[in-house]
């Protein structure tokens, strides 16, 4: 079941606005070798309630999404295109002032981080640092703020909240750190949850935990969540709908089954062969060739097509991205037909029984009841 | 089954690597060496570059100052008032208390001055390298032992056990003091050496090196020293720049160099008493040049600093 | 908390040994030996002298012999007038090396007898910490004004990096950084004295007005007259505090700067940033919180050079403190004062570093009870 969004603030089949809408986000950093293009040309939107995982490896430009949407990249080295917007629940973000963006983020919209280790300050306890976002936004008193607190600990299941509130961040594991973010984030109901990487520096079997936590509280307050990952498997068991970027870009977007068992575009397709699993076991692992591209010296053309297997004549000319593209959407030359080239007769790889059980080796989840770490 | 990857086109189907040369994946620099890397930033430090400059001047005064203007002990004349002449036509720094020039006070202290410092970071860097490697890399009882006693000089109040001890063994001796001024200066820089050898020991390039049979001295020296040369070197200006100033201190009071030896200090020894008179141009130009070296020497520190870290980008 | 400054104390044993038998070597190398030196200042009686020698085990014209005899009891452990195993019995008949009032004995370093200044005549113990009143007030007021000054100029240098203002700072620093102290105080002497005459070249206080500091007349007249007392200190102050605060804040301030800009890179800033808080309380409650774990550390590591700066000014402005008392000494080879004054400042100095610790500790929540 796809749902058919459109860009830029207009309304989707099911007549309300998207609560968020990227459009054409273009962010560049300037540094001294040069100009890096780290986002080049995003658009996705999600609905109320919603979920959807970025996913693509390091330095795709998938953090540097999010951090735009929050505003907390620092504009000196940074710098957003102008035409670029982001719709949220009807205000285009980039044109917000300070203090407005101020008053939505930890909000309405809230961004929990890759390593919990650092991102709690460790001279004030948890409980301060969860109650000073509720003052902020609530502006209640101290003590309201600080029961808030104590609750939103509760929901993300640490026991003994009014003790753990106490305490500092170097007195809790990894774990219970990152639910400590979580419980910061939600504490004032955002209507969208960035999570970031939220699993990666977690032990593995903290993770699934962790996951599964922001995915019941992401279905219990009905708040959207935006998941980026790199991690595969993590998207197909937490997220809804997908977007794959590379180097900067959307190549393939759609339902997680629809990308991960029907991957359309090489990159993804590459991707989804390379996960080593047991039913692959003594055959040679599988790799994309080549390398990302130098970020200062990007192909022409689509930028995926000096390791595809499959280029041929418009790829190192044209940039496959389509105008208003709707999802399940693919930015390749094979499923778009390009102009003035014939297309290639190409089979569409069928799920094979090789990738079903991918996927579901992938997808693979059952709530495992652990003692918290 | 067919592999679902076949096409058929006219063009050539490259894999990745061929498609992209190496160069346009890497940045290509030219090879340059370490020293040369370290030239390079070091120029783009202006400070640093200014430093250089002064520094140059003042040691091209130390060696040839005393040549062009020469310092004659007989040049004692009588003086109108008891600080000493202004700044006048005749003498553009004025005069002492004894109507000697203190231009040529000033020009010829710059011998001195800039002696002690410099070869009292010789004998500081020496001991502090000595120390500092052994304790770094045997570490165990040497290291604590070593260190204790680097921990006992440095909570002793530096000026103080100077004074002391340049009250009690110097007598004016140049020799005596710059030992003195070593022997006190060599625990911070032994802490550095320490803190950067500890740090390589584990590394794999000593491992390898010990398989094959490197002895442990080779090691350290050869192997593991060139890594410490950037603080060594920082270290090394600081303490040139405080040595001279200690010097300026020591002598000032009187109990440095001999009276009829010329530094920096020396050159403006008696000329507090007389100060309140009016005599500002006494003190004012041999501590102006002790005040130029020693910010030329910290420019240069810093750039050097700066230059030689193995973090920075070129 | 307790149990981690008993800790602490105890690691300073080392030092405070260290500094203790430097203070004995000083006190050997008087050339001829401590009597003869006594017996350079007339006001000294013979009597005193022999008293004082009994006290210390010490003999005329010591030699190296029994060093390990004259350490002790020079330190105060034994008590030199008995023989045998009795030696580590006081007079009173309880262990030597306890204090006085608890049946010890009363001799040596640890019972307070640090010898006689042979240029007062007076016990160096009353002649050293009459001065100490004064080296505080000068040191305190120029340590609370240049930290205080650095931390404001350092917060404001990385809050607006490479701006004017922090260009400018830097430049600033170095130069002052570069100045010779003793120097500095000349220049700023010469510059307020003779020059513009604003402001009194020397002392603690105006010696036509009033009676010599800290001596028992003084107090009365303060008594009397309290503010006037207390701003002619101050004016007294202004040369001298400004001399230390000049050549210190340079340093200081740049340190500041570079722990502010390492708190403000820490990842904890930008959860803080992305809870929607204002620039004023993250920078402020969440970084600079951070920021001063290191300014305590640097603050403490400084103390040392406290008292170094304290000896240069002093003898510059002929300040009635420690310093001065110092360079006094070192002039008249006063070695018995000399001694006292390095048992005095190291202990200052481990003092200072343990209260600089026990704040670290209180404001760095890691640290508990460690």
């Amino acid at each position: 079941m796809t749902a058919s969004h459109q860009r830029a603030g207009g309304l989707t089949a099911t007549g309300t606005p998207p609560l968020l809408d990227v459009n054409d986000l273009r962010v560049e950093f300037r540094v001294l070798d040069g100009i890096v293009k780290a986002v080049d040309g995003v658009s996705f939107s999600i609905e109320p309630g919603e979920t959807l995982g970025v996913v693509g490896e390091s330095g795709c430009g998938k953090s540097v999404t999010a951090l735009s949407i929050m505003r907390l990249l620092d504009t000196p080295p940074a710098a957003i295109a102008e035409d670029s917007e982001i719709w949220f629940n009807g205000r285009n973000l980039l044109a917000l002032s300070g203090d407005e963006m101020r008053s939505i983020r930890g909000n309405d919209i809230a961004m929990i981080f890759q390593e919990p280790m650092t991102s709690l300050n460790p001279v004030f306890t948890v409980g301060d640092q969860i109650a000073e976002t509720v003052q902020r936004h609530r502006k209640q008193s101290r003590k309201a703020a600080w029961e808030r607190a104590v609750e939103s600990l509760n929901q993300v299941g640490i026991s003994n909240p009014e003790r753990r509130a106490k305490q500092y961040p170097h007195e809790l594991s990894g774990g219970m750190r990152q639910r400590v973010m979580i419980a910061m984030a939600l504490s004032c109901d955002p209507k969208l949850l960035i999570a970031d990487e939220p699993t990666t520096a977690l032990d593995v079997t903290i993770q699934a935990q962790i996951l599964e936590l922001i995915r019941k509280l992401q279905d219990e307050s009905g708040a959207a969540l935006l998941l980026i990952t790199h991690d595969l498997g993590v998207v197909a068991e937490t997220v809804h709908d997908v977007i794959v970027m590379y180097a900067g870009r959307v190549v393939e977007t759609g339902t997680v089954d629809e990308v991960l068992l029907a991957p359309k575009h090489p990159y993804t397709e590459g991707l989804i062969a390379s996960i080593p699993s047991k039913e692959l076991r003594g055959r040679k692992l599988n790799v994309i060739k080549g390398t990302v591209p130098n970020p200062f010296n990007m192909p022409k053309g689509c930028n995926f097509s000096p390791r595809c297997p499959y280029r041929f004549g418009p790829c190192a000319e044209h940039d496959p991205r389509v105008e208003d593209a709707r999802p399940p959407d693919v930015a390749c030359w094979l499923y778009t037909p390009a102009p003035g080239y014939p297309v290639p007769p190409r089979t569409r790889p069928q799920p094979s029984a090789e990738r079903r059980d991918l996927a579901r080796a992938l997808s693979t989840t059952e709530p495992v009841d652990r003692p918290q770490l | 089954m067919a592999d679902p990857r076949t096409i058929e086109t006219e063009t050539v189907i490259l894999t990745g690597d061929a498609a992209y040369g190496a160069a346009d994946y890497e940045v290509a620099l030219e090879s340059l060496s370490q020293w040369q890397l370290a030239w390079r930033r070091y120029k783009k430090h202006k400070l640093a570059l200014f430093g250089t400059g002064v520094l140059f001047m003042m040691i091209f005064l130390a060696v040839f100052g005393p040549i062009i203007v020469p310092f004659d002990d007989l040049d004692i004349r009588p003086v109108s008032q008891p600080g000493g002449e202004p700044p006048a036509a005749t003498d553009l720094f004025g005069t002492d208390n004894l109507g000697r020039s203190v231009l040529a006070l000033t020009i010829n202290g710059a011998r001195l001055s800039i002696l002690i410092g410099l070869a009292t970071a010789l004998i500081a860097v020496t001991i502090g390298i000595l120390v500092g490697a052994l304790a770094g890399y045997f570490g165990g009882k040497a290291d604590s032992i070593l260190m204790r006693i680097v921990d006992l000089v440095l909570s002793i109040p530096f000026l103080f056990i100077v004074l002391v001890a340049a009250r009690v063994f110097g007598s004016g001796d140049i020799v005596v003091l710059i030992l003195i001024f070593g022997l006190l200066s060599w625990p911070g820089l032994a802490r550095l050496v320490r803190a950067v050898f500890l740090s390589l020991r584990e590394q794999e390039f000593v491992l390898a090196a010990r398989a094959v049979g490197v002895g442990n001295l080779r090691i350290a020296f050869r192997h593991m020293l060139p890594n410490a040369i950037g603080p060594i070197v920082v270290s090394a200006t600081l303490i040139v720049a405080n040595a001279i100033i200690l010097e300026a201190f020591v002598s000032f009071l009187g109990f440095g160099i001999k009276s009829t030896d010329i530094s920096w200090g020396n050159a403006l020894a008696k000329s507090q008493g007389t100060l309140i008179n009016g005599n500002w141009w006494w003190p004012f130009f041999p501590g102006m040049a002790i005040a130029l070296t020693v910010l030329s020497i910290n420019f240069i520190g810093d750039g050097l600093r700066d230059a030689l870290d193995p973090r920075s980008r070129v | 908390m307790i149990k981690f400054i008993v800790r602490r104390i105890f690691g300073f044993i080392p030092l405070l040994a260290g500094a203790v038998l430097i203070s004995f070597f000083l006190m050997q190398l008087a050339p001829g030996g401590p009597a003869s030196q006594m017996e350079q200042n007339p006001r000294i009686t013979e009597e005193q002298i022999d008293r004082w020698l009994a006290k210390w085990c010490l003999t005329r014209g010591a030699d190296f012999g029994s060093i390990a005899y004259e350490f002790a009891g020079w330190l105060g452990v034994i008590n030199c007038q008995n023989e045998g195993v009795a030696v580590f019995f006081s007079e009173q008949g309880g262990l030597n090396i306890l204090p006085t009032p608890l049946g010890g004995g009363d001799n040596g370093i640890l019972h307070g007898d640090l010898g006689i200044s042979t240029t007062a005549g007076r016990p160096v113990l009353d002649v050293v910490t009459e001065r100490i009143p004064a080296t505080l007030i000068l040191t305190i007021t120029a340590l609370t004004l240049w930290v205080t000054i650095a931390i404001i100029a350092g917060t404001y240098a990385a809050l607006r990096r490479y701006s004017f203002f922090d260009q400018a700072l830097t430049l600033v620093s170095y130069i002052l950084f570069s100045l010779p102290t003793f120097w500095l105080g000349l220049m700023l002497i010469f510059l307020f004295g003779p020059a513009l005459h604003l402001l009194p070249t020397g002392g603690i206080i105006t010696t036509r007005e009033w009676s010599p500091f800290n001596t028992s007349q003084y107090w009365e007249q303060f008594g009397g007259d309290p503010i006037g007392a207390i701003l002619d200190i101050g004016r007294h102050l202004i040369l001298p505090v400004a001399t230390l605060v000049a050549v210190n804040i340079a340093a200081d301030s740049r340190f500041v700067r570079a722990s502010m800009l390492e708190a403000l890179s820490q990842d904890f800033v930008r959860t803080a940033r992305a809870k929607g808080l204002t620039g004023r309380v993250v920078v402020f409650k969440h970084a600079f919180r951070n920021a001063t774990l290191p300014i305590v550390t640097n603050v403490g590591l400084e103390m040392p050079f406290l008292f170094s700066g304290a000896i240069v000014t002093e003898t510059i402005f002929v300040w009635p403190g420690m310093g001065r008392l110092f360079f006094d000494s070192l002039v008249n080879r006063d070695y018995f004062v000399l001694m006292g004054l390095l048992l005095f400042t190291t202990v200052l100095i481990l003092l200072a570093n343990l209260i600089a610790d026990v704040v670290y500790a209180l404001v760095d929540p890691r640290i508990r009870y460690d």
